[in-house]
């Protein structure tokens, strides 16, 4: 039976107020964590030239302002990133929301996913996080994309939104 | 005994060998040139008359290819069964290739001088989720491929009626001229390119008429002969000039080549189109598989009150960048309105793409503060900063790039606009043309509110409609608007029972 009811505009559900998810609460120490170990190797790298002979010394320090500079950013950004980020699950699409100077909210329908997936890399899996990837058609690379799940959170949705989207290709 | 599949194994018409021919020369050049060229080399180094050891080699070549091309000729194969087009083809190495032919999407067809002459065609078909065609039947008749053509059309609409029988064809919704190829050849882009790539050589050109002209001047000044510099510069005027008509020429004249008789129908719900001199191309989309339709308008465009029209398909997966694109090369834009309506009836079709309609809603002026600030302001101070030592007071000039910018924010900005009902959006966007691309709402498959500080500060944000075949922005409209029309496409798409591809 094909019905068509008329929908008053004002009804539709927003996405003001809606409960966010946020990730989980070690994802910030992991990003630090992998932050420490590249500045790490980055440090190693400025020490070994400086105690190359014929050196000058002030290209030296200057590089070592910048990486303590770098350092700074990168381990005090976390604080201030991951708790904007979050996502909420609906019965028919997700929402993700990021960022802290350029705030974007993204809508991914469920009928729309051609696939999901979830990776971790060895860090991840030391922290017990997963990172969830969803597909849509004529994505160049910018489909959503959301880090810092729990390992058995990302699985669950992973599950979920593959049912959902495999229902609605059922229904087409 | 049960009765095998209708058709049988066959060969193409021998013609196809034409098409083989082709096809070993452009593997030959695009693969084995390097190492076919220390053979030439070795021919020429060898002792013995040059002429005599060039025609053998040119003979034993031409014997090579000729064999080859028979020989893919003989072993090619196909056969049309019920559901699926098979072809057998290898001559070494055995190919087998099965479509079926709900998974072909479309066919388009060639026509080289030889084959429009004797009425066959080389067909090529396009499957979905392949980078490029996959497979190609040379030289067949044209009555195969009208029914190839008609099997597709009935496995794609079934119980659609209006499906077009074999050899009969709608009314054209389009036909081209030669006052049409000549805008095409005048409005190529391509024909800038060309300039810049023998504008080296027109500087040696330059050199030369110099040397001329200053050949002239003395002589003037030695016999008293009135000439001077008044007939230099028109010498050099004169030689821009005719270059510049040469490349205009060669410009239309590669639009004769590829549009000319070019023609757009209709064949049940797929478009359909065929033009060129020489070798005549035939493309097709279905309607349905229309993702955003563009309508596209350059300078030279806008002297002519022309557009240009594409219809884009959903990119393919993997690592094919551009996806099919349907191109009607010129219309105006009352014509643009009603193929677009035709296009996407029933359902939508009702607003108009024509940049010049007052149906669309500005952007917010902020717009261009971002642009004058971060293009004009930012890169000019610093740039007059870091020349102040050495240019002193001069490098001010560089400030004139502010105004430049600016003026170039606020036209954009002019441009920029969006319009939509409750089934589709139409942007226009545009610095010296105009562009503007439509979509429906239900064909969306992401979509993106972005807002920076200064946004939010404005209570602003920019709206991403991801398709299948690119992004569409609005930018700098209200957050409230765009969170709006973001409820409202996601609200379009999840309701929607249709098909998006």
């Amino acid at each position: 039976m094909f019905e068509n009811p008329e929908v008053a505009i004002d009804e539709l559900p927003g996405t003001d107020d809606l409960g966010w998810q946020t990730l989980h609460p070690l994802y910030a120490r992991r990003i630090r964590v992998q932050a420490l170990i590249v500045l790490g190797i980055i440090v190693v790298a400025i020490s070994a030239v400086n105690f190359l002979p014929h050196i000058p010394l002030l290209p030296i320090v200057v590089l070592y302002v910048l990486w303590s500079i770098t350092a700074m950013v990168s381990l005090l950004w976390p604080g201030l990133s991951v708790p904007r980020r979050g996502y909420v699950l609906r019965d028919k699409d997700i929402v993700f929301r990021k960022g802290v100077i350029w705030q974007s909210v993204t809508a991914v329908p469920f009928n729309r996913i051609q696939h999901v997936e979830t990776s971790n890399t060895p860090l991840d899996r030391r922290f017990g996080l997963a990172t969830l990837q969803l597909f849509t058609a004529g994505g160049s690379g910018g489909d959503l994309k959301i880090d810092g799940l729990g390992k058995d959170i990302a699985e669950r949705l992973r599950v979920f939104i593959l049912d959902k989207a495999g229902a609605s290709i059922e229904n087409a | 005994m049960k009765t095998p599949d209708p058709g049988t194994w066959r060969r193409t018409s021998p013609f196809a060998i034409l098409f083989f021919i082709g096809r070993i020369l452009r593997l030959i050049a695009k693969n084995a040139w390097q190492s076919l060229a220390p053979l030439f080399a070795l021919l020429v180094a060898y002792q013995g008359d040059l002429v005599s050891k060039l025609t053998l080699g040119g003979i034993a070549f031409g014997v090579v290819i000729a064999t080859a091309s028979l020989l893919s000729y003989w072993f090619f194969r196909y056969r049309i069964s019920d559901d699926a087009i098979l072809i057998r083809q290898g001559v070494i190495k055995k190919k087998q290739l099965d479509i079926k032919f709900d998974r072909i999407q479309g066919i388009s067809t060639q026509q080289n001088p030889v084959y429009r002459a004797l009425g066959l065609v080389t067909v090529n078909f396009d499957t979905a989720g392949s980078a490029g065609n996959e497979g190609n039947l040379p030289a067949v008749t044209r009555a195969l491929a009208d029914s190839l053509r008609a099997r597709i059309g009935k496995n794609r609409i079934p119980a659609d009626g209006a499906g077009s029988e074999a050899g009969v064809r709608a009314a054209a919704l389009l036909r081209l001229d030669w006052r049409d190829m000549v805008r095409i050849g005048l409005a190529d882009r391509r024909a800038l390119i060309v300039f810049a790539v023998i504008g080296p050589l027109l500087e040696r050109l330059g050199d030369d008429a110099e040397r001329i002209i200053a050949n002239y001047v003395e002589r003037a000044a030695d016999g008293a002969f009135q000439f001077g510099m008044a007939g230099g510069i028109t010498i050099i005027i004169a030689v821009i000039v005719s270059v510049l008509l040469v490349l205009a020429l060669i410009s239309v004249g590669a639009a004769f080549l590829r549009f000319h008789n070019f023609e757009l129908w209709l064949d049940g719900s797929t478009l359909r189109s065929q033009g060129g001199l020489l070798t005549r191309h035939e493309h097709s989309m279905d309607l349905g598989k229309i993702q955003t339709l563009r309508l596209q308008q350059g300078i030279v465009q806008r002297w002519q009150r022309r557009f240009r029209m594409t219809a884009r398909q959903a990119l393919a997966s993997g690592k094919q960048r551009s996806g099919k694109v349907f191109m009607i090369p010129v219309v105006t834009a009352e014509l643009a309105d009603r193929l677009r309506a035709r296009f996407l009836q029933p359902e939508a079709g009702r607003l108009t793409q024509d940049p010049r309609s007052d149906q669309f809603t500005a952007v917010s002026p902020y717009y261009m503060r971002s642009r004058i600030l971060f293009i004009g302001l930012l890169p000019a101070v610093l740039v007059t900063v870091a020349f102040r030592e050495s240019f002193g007071a001069a490098a001010l000039f560089v400030m004139l790039w502010l105004p430049l910018v600016s003026a170039a924010a606020y036209r954009s900005w002019r441009r920029a606009g969006f319009a939509h009902d409750d089934d589709e959006i139409v942007r226009r966007s545009g610095l010296l043309g105009y562009r503007t691309v439509g979509l429906l709402f239900r064909k969306v498959q992401r979509v993106t509110v972005t807002q920076s500080r200064y946004q939010r500060r404005k209570g602003l944000a920019s709206l991403r409609m991801h398709m299948a075949s690119g992004s569409v922005r609005v930018p700098y409209i209200e957050h409230e608007t765009a969170k709006r029309l973001r409820d409202y496409i996601l609200y379009k798409v999840e309701s929607s029972r249709q098909a998006w591809h």
